[in-house]
């Protein structure tokens, strides 16, 4: 139920998505993988909309050369934990959501437990060997990962549905060298507010969702172009011979 | 024959946003895509690695399907076909 509070609150989108929309909101919880430049439109938007639990992963501490873009955090955050000021900001933003603010690593041996029991998995990293162990982790556990990564005025997004969808190594079977990327705030910014609309409307369960489609954004162009993209029977990850695939025929 | 070349994120920015190709019959999306980055050097370096085959994380797509770099050499262009060449970006 929501609280009248609430009702005030979430007024204009009700006229939307109506009580019980706004109630599934509430009910849902989301993972935010990282809180950084996509991380940060990613949890504010989500927090404003009512998502009731937030889980917000990050083990960095903020940077000033972070700030031209990673918008929970201001100038007098430096040298404080990410997630610390992101909790901050978000039970100020919403202090009717519940924010679970987690200073942790999300590596091969922490990523499954830490995203518990989420109803999604928000991907606001910034490189593949982290996204690759959270794309395993969304298979196992039949969620969706919204997808999303940027460079410079360029960016990337797509909604992975477990079993309906490629997964994220049918599409990026390998990873881009690592670097130091260029970006501006106005592209991590636009991306997270792509991933957002895709939350929102999973969790909905309204309009059609970036599945088996990849959305590209060419910011100097001014210019979104989609590419239909396919599960690869051959994917080492979701694969007919795919290792997690024979553990669970074992098992079934 | 004609065929739609399309770069995006830094390969846009290296070898511009779209060629229009027209390959002689018979000729493979590897050879089509050498022959249009050809002669920029910066571009063809960021598609391809030093012994000339697709780097490994570079995405290929044929009218929306994907091609394996391994069947570049092997996969005919056909008239109309629209072609994509982009590097997954990884920031966020």
């Amino acid at each position: 139920m929501l609280s009248e509070r609430e009702r005030e609150r979430y007024q204009r989108q009700i006229l939307l998505f109506g009580e019980e929309g706004q109630e599934r909101l509430k009910e849902a919880e989301i993972f935010i993988a990282g809180a950084g430049g996509l991380g940060s439109p990613v949890a504010i938007y989500l927090a404003v909309g009512g998502v009731g639990t937030l889980t917000v992963v990050d083990s960095d501490a903020v940077d000033r050369t972070n700030l031209n873009r990673q918008v929970l955090h201001t100038d007098r955050d430096t040298g404080v934990k990410k997630v610390a000021s992101a909790r901050e900001k978000l039970e100020a933003l919403n202090p009717d959501i519940t924010i679970r603010a987690i200073d942790a690593h999300i590596g091969e041996g922490t990523a499954a437990k830490l995203v518990g029991r989420a109803d999604g998995i928000v991907d606001c990293l910034d490189n593949y060997p982290a996204r690759y162990i959270l794309n395993r982790v969304a298979l196992d556990k039949g969620i969706p990962l919204f997808h999303g990564a940027i460079r410079g005025m360029y960016g990337q997004a797509t909604t992975i549905i477990p079993g309906k969808t490629p997964c994220l190594a049918c599409i990026f079977p390998k990873a881009p060298p690592e670097e130091e990327f260029p970006v501006v705030g106005v592209t991590p910014g636009l991306i997270g507010m792509v991933q957002v609309n895709e939350v929102l409307k999973y969790l909905l369960g309204t309009g059609d969702l970036l599945a088996n489609r990849l959305f590209l954004w060419d910011g100097l162009q001014g210019q979104a172009t989609e590419i239909c993209v396919e599960r690869n029977p051959a994917c080492a990850t979701c694969g007919d011979g795919a290792e997690r695939g024979r553990v669970k025929r074992r098992k079934g | 024959m004609k065929a739609r070349v399309r770069f995006f994120a830094r390969f846009r920015e290296l070898l511009g946003a779209e060629v229009i190709a027209e390959p002689a019959p018979g000729t493979s999306f590897l050879t089509l895509i050498r022959d249009v980055t050809r002669g920029n050097g910066e571009g063809h370096d960021a598609v391809f690695d030093e012994g000339g085959a697709f780097r490994e994380h570079v995405i290929l797509m044929r009218n929306g399907k994907r091609i394996e770099a391994t069947d570049a050499g092997e996969t005919m262009i056909a008239d109309g076909d629209e072609i994509a060449v982009f590097p997954p970006v990884s920031g966020g």
